[in-house]
């Protein structure tokens, strides 16, 4: 079960994560990082503290966009995961491609900062 | 032997039988013949009557026996055949006494036409055929009788036969003469012919050009038996002696003969006009029957709509009518067509979308509470329209229009019927399609079973090692196919290759990722590379093999024996489990990697690390994937990393087979009995031996 929430704030757009991704739904992830992509937005933020658990197959989303971002100048960045999901970031080594922060505060930093 | 002597008397039953009735018949003849020319010669010769009653009998009941046989064995069994066989020993029975009419006419005033003995012969010929005739009819009113055999009808009629044999000896009682008890005698008989005589249930199964022919045939019969009658009451008045045909038996065969003629007759001809319906009912239900019979595969849907067009047509006599189904696009097409013009067909359609009552019922797309719709139309020559539509599955699958020249043409009957046949036919195309569904599971089932047998054998049978390690694997897929890898490969005495590998997702799909993954291990494997270079290779070789999201988790290790080193590179995979027997203690070794397919440019050796390591005897390397990581008990709990280490600790000291049974073991404990593998599992023990 997941649900996917869409905020615009300040300067930046919030995606909320509740729930879990795996082969079932990731689509709906890659649905919803498309249409903000489409949109235009140049700074995305992922809220993951109510992410329970994630599969290959939602890494996987996030993953296939790592170009785009690149190519559009996109800041990409994900806060708030528990230690056991920030972990599995950390093992693939996604945690080097993606900008991983543990509170939404450090993430606003991270962006200001850019 | 045996058998041949069996088979002897059948076929010459028959025979006898004929042989000893006309001898019978000849018997009577010359009985007679020799009473009577002692009468006209005033001689007494004293033959008794018992002689001529004890030969009639004899006579009746071989006709009967004969006719039994014959009827029997008779390959025509179907009622109007059997009507006929009836009517034609009729007519044969009045053409010979017509002619023996004839030839006393011709011999008008001779002395020939008045010797008491040749008439007393012309009076057994008519007696013999009479009995022929009468016995004959009786037996196949039997067979009319009981075509719809229960068991009061046949109890009626066995009843009514042993009646019958008595009344064949009533002679030896009343002395042939006509007292009251023969009266009493005969009109029991006569009612309990009456009775059941009732039993006509064969008629409505006559076609109706059959009814006319079998209404032709009882007149027939009718006429034949009435003249035998008169015939035979007119002959009592001229020898009294000779006296064959007021016997009790004949005279109650006489009145059954009749009154079941009569009664056929009769109702034959009062269901002339109903029997029609119910021929149409049994058209309707032969045609029930074909349409609900299974379409065979490779039969197309169209061959059922087409029956159903054609039973709906005759079932409402309608004068006209079209089926529509619906296509890909949503549209109608015109499937069947009957007795209707294009053009007609297109003004009507035109009609019902301007009438609100047509309209709206073909917007329909869901299954609604009325299940057809039946209205007039302003068209010149049809006058009022059914439409009812055909739903399979919930989905539309098109409508059936028929159409009438008559001002509200269908009536409730008709509606019930066609709504039938609409419902049959719906579900003779539903489970032609269900068919073909399971057929094309059955296939996809095979495929998969043989992309199984292909990924076992992917697996390796045997893991490479020498004199100072022991290796033991385990593997375990999710679906009937998975994505875990694990293989060895050994360059020399003592150098040899590990490596443990998950493709990301389970099932078909990871399990050809997984065989892509193997293929990129035996070619860059033989380049004897260092972990981190064959890794980057990998990521090189793989990037172009991947779909856009998919990844690949993977350590890679070499062993070198004679250094008793381990150089190892972990990309994005869980992390090595390793028992330090020095320490006595298990822990994970952190080695920062990333996962093969992640990045796809040469930037991707920058985030690969390899790390060489000494080990000594009795050093253990647990080599693993998720699935056993993320396995989860009934309260969701997961097995975790903690639990595998602990596991190691205990059984540090066993063999690595031990070592790996017991992981399992836990694992499987852990999880419990009853829930299935959500990911795959794979494991790969090996420990250090000591060298002496």
């Amino acid at each position: 079960m997941l649900t996917i929430s869409k905020k615009q704030e300040d300067n930046h757009m919030l995606l909320l994560l509740d729930g879990q991704v795996d082969a079932s739904n990731s689509v709906e992830l890659d649905e919803a990082i498309h249409e903000v992509v489409g949109q235009g937005h140049k700074k995305i933020l992922v809220d993951g503290s109510e992410l329970a658990y994630i599969s290959s197959a939602g890494l996987g989303v996030f993953m296939s966009y790592l170009e785009e971002f690149e190519e559009q100048g996109i800041h990409f960045l994900i806060y708030g995961l528990s230690e056991k999901v920030a972990n599995v970031f950390h093992i693939l080594g996604l945690d080097q491609l993606i900008t991983i922060k543990s509170s939404k505060e450090e993430a606003l930093e991270t962006i200001h900062e850019a | 032997m045996v058998l041949y002597m069996i088979k002897f008397p059948n076929i010459n039953i028959g025979r006898i039988l004929i042989l000893v009735t006309v001898l019978t018949w000849l018997g009577l003849l010359f009985v007679d013949l020799l009473r009577l020319f002692g009468t006209v010669n005033r001689m007494n010769l004293g033959i008794a009557h018992e002689i001529t009653w004890t030969l009639e009998i004899i006579f009746f009941v071989l006709v009967y026996l004969f006719y039994s046989r014959s009827i029997e064995r008779s390959e025509q069994n179907n009622f109007i055949q059997l009507i006929w066989r009836a009517a034609s020993t009729g007519l044969i029975v009045i053409g010979v006494a017509f002619l023996i009419r004839v030839f006393y006419i011709l011999l008008d005033d001779t002395r020939l036409s008045t010797d008491p003995l040749l008439g007393n012969f012309f009076y057994h010929v008519n007696f013999g055929l009479t009995t022929l005739f009468l016995i004959s009819c009786s037996l196949l009113w039997k067979k009319l009788i009981l075509y719809q055999k229960n068991k009061n009808t046949v109890q009626q009629w066995q009843i009514y036969e042993v009646m019958l044999l008595v009344s064949m000896f009533y002679v030896y009682f009343n002395q042939n003469t006509f007292d009251f008890t023969f009266l009493f005698g005969l009109v029991f008989l006569l009612i309990f012919g009456v009775i059941i005589s009732v039993n006509l249930k064969w008629i409505p199964y006559l076609t109706f050009k059959d009814k006319w022919k079998s209404i032709l045939f009882f007149v027939i019969i009718l006429i034949t038996t009435s003249f035998l009658f008169m015939q035979s009451l007119s002959h009592q008045s001229h020898h009294a002696e000779i006296n064959l045909m007021d016997n009790l038996f004949l005279m109650g065969l006489f009145g059954f003969v009749f009154v079941y003629s009569l009664f056929s007759f009769l109702v034959t001809l009062f269901n002339l006009p109903t029997s029609s319906v119910f021929e149409q009912k049994l058209t309707e239900a032969i045609n029930f029957q074909k349409l609900s019979q299974s379409i065979q595969p490779g039969q197309s849907e169209t061959q059922v709509l087409d029956i159903l067009v054609d039973s709906c047509m005759s079932a409402a006599y309608a004068d006209a009518a079209w089926l529509e189904i619906v296509d890909e696009e949503n549209q109608l097409q015109i499937l069947h067509q009957r007795f209707v013009t294009n053009m007609d067909r297109k003004e009507i359609k035109a009609l019902m979308d301007k009438n609100k009552v047509f309209s709206s019922f073909l917007s329909l797309r869901k299954p609604s509470a009325t299940d057809h719709v039946n209205s007039g139309v302003e068209h010149d020559l049809y006058k009022s329209a059914l439409v009812v539509p055909i739903w399979v599955n919930k989905s539309l699958l098109g409508y059936l229009f028929l159409l009438k020249e008559v001002k509200n043409g269908f009536n409730k009957e008709m509606l019930n019927i066609v709504t039938t046949f609409v419902g049959q036919a719906s579900i003779s195309v539903e489970n032609h399609r269900l068919l073909n569904e399971a057929i094309k599971n059955e296939r996809y089932k095979e495929e998969l079973k043989i992309a199984q047998r292909v990924q076992r054998s992917l697996l390796p049978s045997a893991l490479h090692h020498n004199s100072h390690f022991d290796i033991f694997g385990f593997s375990e897929a999710a679906d009937e196919v998975g994505g875990d890898y694990y293989e060895t490969y050994q360059f020399d005495e003592n150098r040899f290759a590990l490596i443990i590998g998950d493709v990301s997702g389970k099932g078909l799909s990871a399990a050809f990722n997984m065989s892509q993954m193997k293929g990129v291990f035996h070619s860059l494997v033989q380049l004897d590379l260092s972990p981190k270079e064959f890794l980057s290779k990998a990521n090189n070789a793989l990037s172009s093999c991947l779909a856009k999201n998919l990844f690949i988790t993977t350590t890679y290790y070499l062993i070198d024996t004679a250094k008793a080193t381990i150089t190892f590179c972990r990309a994005g995979h869980c992390p090595t489990l390793y028992y330090d027997s020095k320490a006595g203690e298990a822990g994970y070794i952190t080695l920062e990697g990333m996962g093969l397919g992640i990045l796809r440019s040469d930037k991707y050796p920058e985030y690969l690390h390899e790390k060489t390591i000494h080990y000594q005897p009795g050093d253990i390397l647990v080599m693993y994937t998720d699935g056993i990581i993320e396995s989860k008990d009934q309260n969701g709990e997961e097995f975790g990393y903690e639990r595998l280490k602990e596991v190691l600790n205990t059984y540090k000291d066993q063999s690595p087979e031990k070592i790996k049974n017991h992981l399992i073991q836990a694992v499987y404990e852990f999880v419990g009995e009853a829930a299935l593998p959500d990911d795959d599992y794979s494991l790969m023990v090996l420990k250090f031996l000591e060298q002496h």
